[in-house]
């Protein structure tokens, strides 16, 4: 292994593919976060007084709530004055067809491997792009129309929709839940709703993809996904953000709410600006995630590739207040250069028989830092409760770290709730048998690592699926340990 | 920080008066270090995420006394004596040692004595954290009282030595015992801490252990937690380990004593270390018994093993945290950690948080934990076989508890264990 460390550096000092800049005129709202802002923002999306009021009590609870302390990585100062909390493309959104669509920002997407148009005819993937923060174009939106399916900007669905919206809004998520909820809950500029009627099966798999510009523009997304008795969706989330210089803050929230029989697959690629080798600039991803199996069967899986962002904080969680409802969580994080992750996920035990799985795979290479932090909580009430955790941690590189916090309460005798970790550097040994088969060093490694994180990448949608194994490839192209 | 005035203001005042009268320059800085420690800290409350599931506060409401009255403990020599261990004793009356002890191979001297020795500066307070740690930090400001023990160099202790510590709670009494054992290069000892308290007021044991374990020496240390429901115990033991020593650490808590904490911190200095931790807590009552133990390795060819085990009965709850940190130098470390429990009441409540902290990538590390009951196979199987159903309880239990209990090397101290779990259980059930 002579010269895995010349295959270290090159991997490392490999530049960020997807940084560039689209040079769309904006429509930027001054710097800094004031009761004036809110007005502002909610001003230029004419919402309606409750959701006024409903941002301004976040933006109350937010000024109140400290930073967190807890978290296993220094937390950088966020000016949350010096963020801009509105950024739309100038160009009014409203687009009939996609050639009507400033052609700049189609190839913005054509170059991160997005073709709207083609996807279209291909992939059969409706996709709600959401450039900055105003949703630019929904595509199949006819068909999904036909299954009473209702996939639409937030913003569309508060003007539409809004008794839904009032209802769910927050519902799982509260503003009050933790500091950069509260942010969101104040500012937040658009996302996407969606919204599945009882016993429909959502014909295609529905995707949004973010993407961050405009320097000094925080996103602040917001997704709320409703799964109505028995029916059932999948949503694809991905991310990838242009080069920048200056660290910016990703605040997103999801909300998921599962009713009885409803089942909801949720599945996030994440691939933002990671900053160069040195720790400079990236993306802050601090997102709260949550899920709630309202009713009894009810099921929330989360998959997640994390492979951007100097610093990935989130937890997607799953409440399982149904009876037999059910949780899961699979997770792939890498984490080179002096990328961050500390991710995991909460599962409360609250049903009878409620069910969990967790299996979180974590990376690390060059000086990266990968933590698992996972709660499991069984309930007094959470008869038979069952929950199984896994959780590994690859080393690739000596100055890495791989961390572990799970936390395990049961409150109930018959729940069984199971956990194990490992943490180990890739087997020479393994090496050593794919190198006598005529398979090189970095295919070999390749090959172990997409095994390694096979569990989890089986769970992604089939077009997800590819993109995750290719990210997945490059970001450890050759890391021999 | 809690502010329980009367007992804060105590502390205070011994401290002041016991300050003016030290004599030593290093003793006394360090002293005023450890107080600065606890005064920035405070006693620790839930918000300290160490702290989180223990809350110490009803357990420091009572009107502790800091000094205790001369009471004379009862002259009887068997102090709840283990059947069957042929052991030298060592007497610990409320943390003091007040008649000479002369084992071969063994230098035992009160603290009293030995802080006139400059030898004692290379030892006493050397490792232990003093920021963040209340109660550490308080015992090493306050307490007078302990013991020093010393293994002589290549020194074979031919019998286990059981370090008795007797209290008098005939009034409610707030006590720092004190206990530093030395296991120089290649000696081997063997060390059994039981306690036996008398009267049934409160007290509240704070003890510091400090233990150097030297290279190519070996030190087999178990520690009994049994005890009447008035004793409440926080437990610091610190362990600094040279290259190519062995430390055996078993602890185990049975019903009865009301709060147990046990810090157990495991520095490993040198290369080729071993060390195991081996734990049992079979909890009852309102009991709450919480085990925080940290290994850092920080050299390479190092491994660790910790396994504790915990069966749960009545309304009592208990806590699990190990943490294993391996620093970027200790490659090649191997470092396991398994904590399972068996939750046998709908109000016993369990918190278990097996952490890992790996920095250097040539390791292999692993934990593991469960929670669950009484396999209803394993059960009817037993029943099938004509074994009623307490008896079969028992059998799973004892089953349960065997991989900790079996890897105590004294027989004596085996069976009592044994003998005990069986005792309790039957208890439990009447």
């Amino acid at each position: 292994m002579a010269n895995s460390t010349d295959i270290l550096e090159e991997y490392s000092d490999k530049e960020y593919e997807f940084g560039f800049v689209t040079d769309i005129e904006m429509e930027v709202a001054p710097k800094g976060l004031s009761e004036d802002t809110i007005h502002y923002i909610s001003a230029k999306k004419e919402e309606p007084e409750w959701l006024k009021e409903w941002r301004l009590k976040a933006y109350h609870s937010f000024l109140k709530q400290p930073e967190p302390h807890w978290q296993n990585f220094e937390l950088p100062k966020v000016d949350f004055q010096d963020i801009s909390y509105y950024a739309a493309p100038k160009s009014k959104a409203k687009y009939n067809s996609l050639d009507e669509v400033d052609p700049e920002l189609i190839a913005t997407f054509e170059k991160l491997g997005i073709p709207l148009s083609e996807q279209k005819l291909l992939a059969g993937v409706a996709v709600d792009a959401v450039f900055d923060s105003v949703s630019v174009a929904t595509t199949f939106k006819e068909t999904l129309k036909e299954h009473g399916v209702i996939f639409c900007s937030i913003s569309e669905a508060v003007k539409e929709h809004p008794e839904l919206i009032q209802k769910y809004l927050g519902s799982v998520v509260p503003y009050s839940d933790n500091i950069y909820a509260a942010l969101n809950a104040a500012a937040f500029s658009d996302g996407s709703f969606v919204y599945i009627p009882k016993g429909v099966r959502c014909p295609m798999e529905l995707s949004t993809y973010f993407r961050i510009n405009t320097q000094n523009t925080g996103q602040f997304e917001r997704t709320l996904i409703i799964a109505d008795e028995g029916s059932y969706v999948s949503y694809l989330e991905g991310c990838t953000a242009p080069k920048r210089d200056e660290n910016q803050l990703h605040a997103a929230v999801v909300e998921l709410i599962a009713m009885e029989n409803a089942e909801i697959k949720y599945s996030t690629v994440q691939n933002w600006y990671p900053g160069d080798k040195d720790g400079n600039g990236g993306i802050y991803n601090f997102v709260t995630k949550r899920g709630v199996c309202r009713g009894a069967h009810a099921k929330i899986s989360w998959t997640q590739v994390e492979t951007g962002s100097a610093i990935t904080w989130k937890y997607p969680s799953v409440i399982l207040q149904g009876d037999y409802s059910s949780g899961e969580f699979y997770s792939v994080a890498v984490t080179k250069n002096k990328q961050v992750a500390d991710t995991g996920t909460k599962m409360f035990h609250i049903g009878k028989g409620t069910k969990s799985r967790i299996i979180s795979k974590g990376i690390s290479a060059g000086e990266g830092q990968n933590s698992y932090r996972g709660l499991v909580h069984v309930g007094a009430k959470a008869d038979n409760a069952r929950n199984f955790t896994q959780c590994d941690s690859l080393l690739i590189g000596d100055r890495c770290g791989a961390h572990t916090f799970p936390y395990i309460e049961a409150k109930n005798k018959t729940a069984t709730v199971e956990h194990e970790a490992t943490t180990s550097k890739i087997g020479e040994d393994q090496i050593f048998y794919l190198n006598q088969r005529g398979i090189d060093t970095e295919k070999a490694v390749a090959l172990i690592v997409n095994g390694y994180a096979r569990e989890v990448l089986n769970q992604l949608p089939m077009e997800f699926a590819v993109e995750a194994q290719k990210l997945l490839s490059i970001s450890l192209e050759g890391s021999v340990g | 920080m809690i502010t329980t005035t009367s007992l804060y203001d105590q502390l205070l005042a011994v401290f002041q008066e016991r300050d003016s009268e030290q004599q030593q320059d290093w003793l006394k800085a360090l002293k005023k270090e450890a107080f600065n420690g606890f005064e920035a800290s405070g006693f620790p409350t839930i918000k300290n995420e160490d702290w989180r599931f223990t809350n110490v506060a009803p357990f420091l409401k009572d009107p502790f006394k800091l000094q205790p009255a001369n009471i004379p403990l009862h002259e009887h020599r068997n102090y709840g004596a283990i059947p069957g261990l042929d052991a030298h004793e060592i007497i610990l009356k409320n943390g003091l040692l007040n008649e000479d002890v002369a084992i071969a191979g063994l230098k035992v001297t009160p603290f009293r004595t030995a802080l006139g020795q400059p030898a004692l500066q290379n030892y006493l307070g050397k490792t232990i954290p003093l920021k963040n740690n209340g109660f550490a930090a308080l015992n090493t400001a306050l307490f007078q009282t302990g013991v020093v023990i010393e293994v002589e160099k290549n020194a074979i202790i031919d019998k286990p030595v059981r370090l008795i510590h007797v209290y008098n709670a005939e009034e409610p009494f707030f006590v720092q015992p004190r206990v530093l054992i030395v296991a120089n290069g290649g000696s081997r000892l063997e060390v059994v801490e039981t306690l036996f308290v008398k009267g049934n007021e409160p007290v509240f044991i704070n003890t510091v252990s400090e233990i150097h374990v030297a290279a190519n020496a070996r030190l087999d240390h178990y520690n009994l937690q049994v005890g009447p429901s008035n004793v409440r115990i926080v437990n610091f033991t610190q362990v600094d380990q040279s290259g190519d020593s062995l430390y055996n650490n078993h602890t185990y808590t049975l019903p009865g004593i009301s709060l147990v904490r046990n810090n157990l911190h495991l520095e490993l200095n040198g290369s080729n270390t071993e060390s195991h931790l081996y734990g049992l807590y079979l909890t009852g009552g309102n009991q709450l018994v919480d085990n925080h133990s940290l290994v850092n390795h920080k050299m390479p060819h190092c491994m660790s093993n910790e396994l504790y085990k915990g069966v749960l009965m009545d309304e009592s709850r208990a806590v699990f945290n190990g943490k294993i940190f391996v620093q970027q130098d200790a490659q090649k470390t191997n470092a396991f950690q398994q904590n399972n429990n068996m939750l046998l009441s709908d109000r016993a409540v369990i918190d278990t948080k097996p952490q890992l902290e790996i920095f250097a990538d040539d390791v292999k590390c692993s934990h593991g934990s469960t929670i669950g009951s009484f396999n209803p196979e394993a059960l009817f199987y037993l029943k099938t076989r004509g074994i009623g159903e307490i008896a079969a309880r028992n059998l799973l239990v004892n089953a349960f508890a065997f991989d900790v209990t079996s890897k105590a090397e004294i027989p004596a101290v085996r069976n009592y264990i044994d003998k005990l779990i069986t005792q309790k259980m039957a208890e439990a059930y009447d």
